[in-house]
């Protein structure tokens, strides 16, 4: 096997002189993402951020600047609160989906009948349309007459109608259990798509030497699907910790903000409390948090090259 | 070879600072740009009376898509179109959403025209300094005085009053006749009401003998039971949430909540779909809601069973309580402001335009006239509404400040804390004082 | 080790023949995947056995509410909120559907979601193919810098940005247009679409490009006349990422669009989540009917949802 060719070589084969540089040319192919990026991501988030110092409503006219007051106010209020929901949701949201997706693709990678079907069937939750995945659930967590009641009454697990989106620990739950439901099928295509790259050679030669299901699963299949293992992990985490609709169509960050997270705070703050300073600097937090998150991983990923 | 991946790779320190260092160059960018909103609210431009020449304009309701309103409010826009020959733009919202979006198009400038506007909201709207005083139009044209009140601001004419109603107790009469609770002899007093809901448990059969909001979206409404337990919520520009009053409401509430003789996980919707369905025998609502409740019901005479009730006292003898609601429309300045007024006058009294919408939405119209008129007068359930309901009500003396909705939220979500057992009435009534005090100022 | 080896998206090079079989020139002719699937021959009742139970168990989570959907929406209006519910609706309704087919507003919100997701995909597929292209075949000064800053983006709050974004958007008079939408959803894709093609023409050999870069051939033509046709279903697996993300927001959306513009998420919640009472059989036979073409055609894309992957990025 090759490594990635050093492609520099291409350039350096270019002779005709009117031509733009590779770098140029490059440069131009970047650019139309690029002015995207800036204008639809980086201008907006300097804006909000700025607005992080300042007193400043949504609705009324003209801003104080006040310095680190909102920070203040997010950290000394509720910042840690918002913190750790917000990681229970995130690591909730990745873990369970990747657990689901990876037992359906890896038995859907198998040669049972239907397989195929299957498959296509797992990918409604997720072409459902995002907010009918949060009534869904509030359809069947209702306590007063939702499903997940009766099913669970009828089994003998409750005795009587739970509230679950009312009660903190339960609301927490449902929200994770919602936002799974929606993102196992990607996660199923991935992992399927990964599965599919193992050799079957491997497998072969390994049964031939006598190797059971589960140990060629942790030996063969596992190993060789490292990388796209932790990209899903890494992309979800990512994504999830900014997830907004679900949390906000199914309990608006209630009961008492127990399943409030950066994301819904963040808009709640901004749209209904009108409070743009707060919701910025909410905002920044994350921020600082995010980059933080990228130093630690760079110097970890460092030590680890000097080993 | 080659087997790194993403996470095995190192980014120098140098590298990373290069990803943010983009974002801080345009930050500069950023911090020179003009972020100011425009110039302050100054005071509301006045809607004339004099002829003029009508254009098109824009209306925005949260009912146009809204399957069971939009018939009535289709049907007034096209008798406008048609009456005065204008084309009018239509613009909607779902109601949830539907005044944060009103807010943000009518700070921007993309909206102007006649906006369908709950009262509630009309104390954040002239904040934006956008809404034109109509008190020349609606001046000699047999607007109650009481709607004309509910849809003022700080003594201005800010909207037309359209469907002015308040939020009270309705009830099942059959289901409180089980329970032997006579719903025209309903209780007066707090203490007697509880008897009635404990009486009302003991039907059993899992019946919510309460369907009071319990959920963050309508917490709000124990506002209400704040006052009547005699607290005034706001007085002179200080919140007196926290004081003896507002605690021990919300400590009864809790009472009921821990009893079962009001439920988990109620909000509006619910508490109408539960009453449809027979398994609540009151809860708090509009006039709005009958529709929705008669329609949803198994139950063909529901409509005849239903019987709104004062709320009880305090003490027997004290004034009952009630929450004005009401939908108004408003004029934002603007292209098509003109014409847009006109519309907002003869959609709110014009009468048979009136009586033709009270037909279809059956909300209780604003003017003297209408009022009297046969088929207002004859609706028992409305007339019974107006008399021990609306005849009492009072605005929520937080209405007036632009940051009321924050405001709300933050005491249901105290209350919320108190239910879930996570305080004590005392501790979240003093927080979320304290914290509503902050957000006035 | 080359400054290439720790790139994020480095992929050791699949073989040439492996790289035209995902092409679309062979694709309808051959049904196996580039590498093949690990599928044993002979498979213990074990695992079997574990393989069912993986579906049953799993399957049930993903399909229960799939099914709880049809069934309320197949529940007369007036006996929706009885408990216990019934899980077989004693009196199938259709006035749900019926009601759907009444309502012109929900088809136009329906042509809006099409409208937004599929320029998305299409747009979002072009700009990052061109991103990708040159940060997989072209080095230069502060390449990886930008890597990193289009891989980082997607970190950012989101909806922080919708009050900017409202407001520069409003300054353009794009507010209530398609373009809003379109150019925030593709944005918003474009860190994995870039990630995930770049990862695709990594694994195009270079000595293709260069082969026909001797014959003359400009660089543009090269990116559209070889590279695209050899990536076709690696953009076909982004685009339907970056069609998904357009289909299923709602907040965007809500802001961004007005009345005329605003797709499904919006719109349902519009039509259906009233003042007054929330419509569920109605709002759940709409969502089923819906989401039925995007799901048929998903299904009969999912070859390439699977296999456009396959050859590109995913293999660590």
């Amino acid at each position: 096997m090759t490594t990635t060719a050093p492609s520099s070589q291409l350039s350096t084969t270019s002779n005709k002189p009117k031509r733009l540089s590779d770098g140029v040319f490059a440069f131009l192919l970047v650019l139309p993402g690029l002015a995207l990026l800036l204008a639809v991501v980086v201008y907006p988030l300097i804006t909000a951020l700025v607005t992080a110092f300042f007193k400043q409503s949504l609705v009324l006219p003209g801003r104080e600047f006040v310095g680190f007051q909102n920070i203040i106010d997010v950290l000394t209020g509720e910042f840690s609160r918002l913190l750790w929901q917000t990681l229970v949701f995130t690591i909730g949201t990745t873990l369970f989906p990747f657990v689901i997706g990876f037992a359906l693709a890896l038995a859907l990678n198998t040669r049972i009948r239907g397989a195929k079907v299957l498959r296509g069937l797992m990918l409604i939750p997720w072409l459902v349309p995002g907010v009918v995945v949060s009534f869904l659930w509030m359809w069947i967590f209702n306590a007063n007459y939702g499903v997940m009641n009766a099913l669970l009454e009828g089994i003998g697990l409750i005795d009587q109608p739970q509230a679950w989106l009312a009660q903190p620990a339960t609301a927490m739950g449902a929200v994770i259990l919602a936002k799974t439901w929606q993102s196992f099928p990607w996660m199923m295509v991935m992992l399927l798509a990964g599965l599919q790259t193992v050799p079957r050679e491997l497998h072969e030669a390994a049964e031939i030497d006598g190797a059971g299901t589960i140990r060629r699963f942790f030996s063969i299949t596992v190993p060789q699907l490292k990388g796209i293992i932790g990209l899903v992990l890494l992309l979800e985490f990512i994504w999830n910790f900014q997830h907004f609709d679900i949390i906000y169509v199914l309990t608006g960050g209630g009961p008492a903000g127990s399943t409030q997270t950066f994301a819904t705070a963040v808009y709640e703050t901004a749209f209904h409390g009108f409070d743009l300073g707060h919701a910025g600097a909410i905002g920044l937090l994350w921020m600082v948090l995010l980059m933080a998150l990228v130093v630690v991983y760079v110097r970890f990923s460092e030590k680890g090259e000097e080993r | 070879m080659s087997d790194r991946t993403l996470f095995q790779s190192p980014i120098s320190r140098r590298q990373a600072l290069a990803i943010f260092g983009i974002g801080a160059a345009t930050a500069t960018l950023a911090a020179c740009a003009p972020t100011g909103t425009g110039a302050a609210g100054g005071p509301a431009a006045t809607a004339g009376t004099g002829s003029f020449a009508p254009t098109d304009f824009k209306f925005s309701s949260w009912s146009l898509t809204e399957e069971a309103a939009a018939p009535a409010i289709k049907s007034l826009l096209s008798g406008y179109s048609g009456k005065e020959d204008v084309t009018i733009e239509e613009v909607s919202f779902p109601y949830n959403e539907y005044f944060n979006q009103l807010m943000l198009q009518v700070r921007g400038g993309q909206f102007t025209g006649a906006a369908h506007v709950d009262v509630a909201w009309l104390g954040s709207l002239a904040a934006l300094g956008k809404l034109q005083d109509v008190s020349a139009l609606t001046a000699d044209r047999g607007y109650t005085e009481s709607s004309l009140k509910a849809a003022q601001f700080e003594g201005t004419q800010y909207a037309f009053p359209w469907t002015i109603g308040a939020i009270g107790l309705v009830t099942n009469s059959e289901i409180l006749g089980k329970a032997g609770v006579d719903a025209e002899d309903f209780p007066t007093t707090i203490d007697d009401f509880e008897a009635a809901l404990v009486k009302l448990k003991g039907l059993g059969g899992g019946l919510i003998p309460y369907a009071a909001s319990t959920k963050a979206a309508q917490l709000k409404d124990i506002l209400i039971w704040m006052q009547t337990f005699g607290s005034p919520l706001v007085k002179n520009g200080t919140v007196t949430i926290g004081d003896d009053a507002s605690v021990e409401a919300v400590a009864w509430y809790k009472g009921l909540y821990d009893q079962g003789l009001i439920a988990a996980d109620v909000d509006r919707f619910d508490a109408r779909s539960l009453f449809a369905q027979g398994r609540a025998a009151l809860y708090d609502d509009a006039p709005v809601g009958r529709g929705a409740v008669t329609k949803e019901s198994p139950d063909p005479d529901l409509a005849s069973k239903l019987v709104p009730v004062s709320r009880p006292t305090l003490k027997a003898g004290d004034t009952p309580r009630a929450l004005v609601w009401g939908g108004a429309i408003a004029v934002v300045s603007g292209a098509g402001a003109e014409t847009a007024a006109d519309f907002g006058q003869w959609a709110t009294s014009d009468l048979d335009t009136v009586l033709a919408d009270y037909e279809l939405r059956g909300l209780p119209p604003v003017t003297e006239e209408a009022l009297s008129s046969d088929v207002v007068a004859s609706d028992v359930f409305g007339s019974t509404f107006a008399e021990r309901i609306t005849k009492t009500a009072t605005s929520n003396p937080f209405w007036v400040y632009p940051q009321y909705a924050q405001i709300e939220t933050t005491i249901a979500e105290a209350v919320q804390a108190v239910l879930i057992g996570q305080k004590s009435p005392e501790d979240a009534m003093k927080s979320a004082g304290e914290a509503a005090q902050k957000l006035i100022g | 080790m080359t400054l290439e080896t720790d790139l994020p998206t480095a992929a050791p090079i699949a073989p040439v023949a492996d790289t035209a079989g995902t092409g679309v020139q062979d694709a309808s002719r051959r049904t196996r995947r580039p590498s093949k699937p690990n599928a044993l021959r002979s498979e213990r009742p074990g695992v079997r056995f574990a393989a069912w139970a993986a579906v049953i168990v799993c399957g049930g989570f993903a399909l229960l509410p799939v099914y709880w959907l049809l069934a309320t929406s197949l529940t007369p209006r007036t006996e929706v909120f009885a408990y216990p519910p019934q899980f077989f609706p004693s009196t199938v309704s259709w006035e749900a559907y019926e009601s759907l087919f009444t309502n012109p507003t929900l088809f136009n919100y329906l042509r809006n979601s099409i409208i937004v997701s599929v320029i998305t995909a299409v747009l979002s597929v072009l700009v990052s193919a061109y991103m990708g292209y040159a940060f997989s075949k072209f080095r230069y000064t502060g390449r990886r810098a930008l890597m990193y800053f289009v891989l980082s983006s997607q970190m950012f709050p989101q909806a922080l940005l919708l009050v900017t974004l409202y407001s520069v958007f409003a300054a353009y008079g794009l507010l209530n247009t398609y373009t809003a939408l379109v150019l925030s959803f593709t944005t918003f894709t474009l860190p994995l679409c870039v990630w995930m093609l770049k990862g695709f023409f990594d694994t195009i050999p270079d000595e293709l490009i260069e082969a026909a870069r001797v014959d003359g051939a400009s660089r543009l033509r090269i990116i559209h006349s070889i590279v695209l046709p050899l990536s076709a279903p690696g953009l076909v697996a982004a685009g339907l990422f970056a069609f998904v993300r357009g289909w299923n927001d709602f907040i965007f959306a809500l802001t961004l669009a007005g009345p005329d513009k605003q797709t499904l998420p919006p719109g349902l919640v519009n039509t259906y989540i009233g003042e007054a009472s929330t419509a569920w059989p109605e709002l759940m036979a709409a969502s089923l009917v819906v989401s039925l073409p995007v799901a048929i055609a998903f299904i009969s894309l999912q070859r390439f949802l699977v296999g456009g992957l396959t050859a590109g990025a995913v293999k660590g």
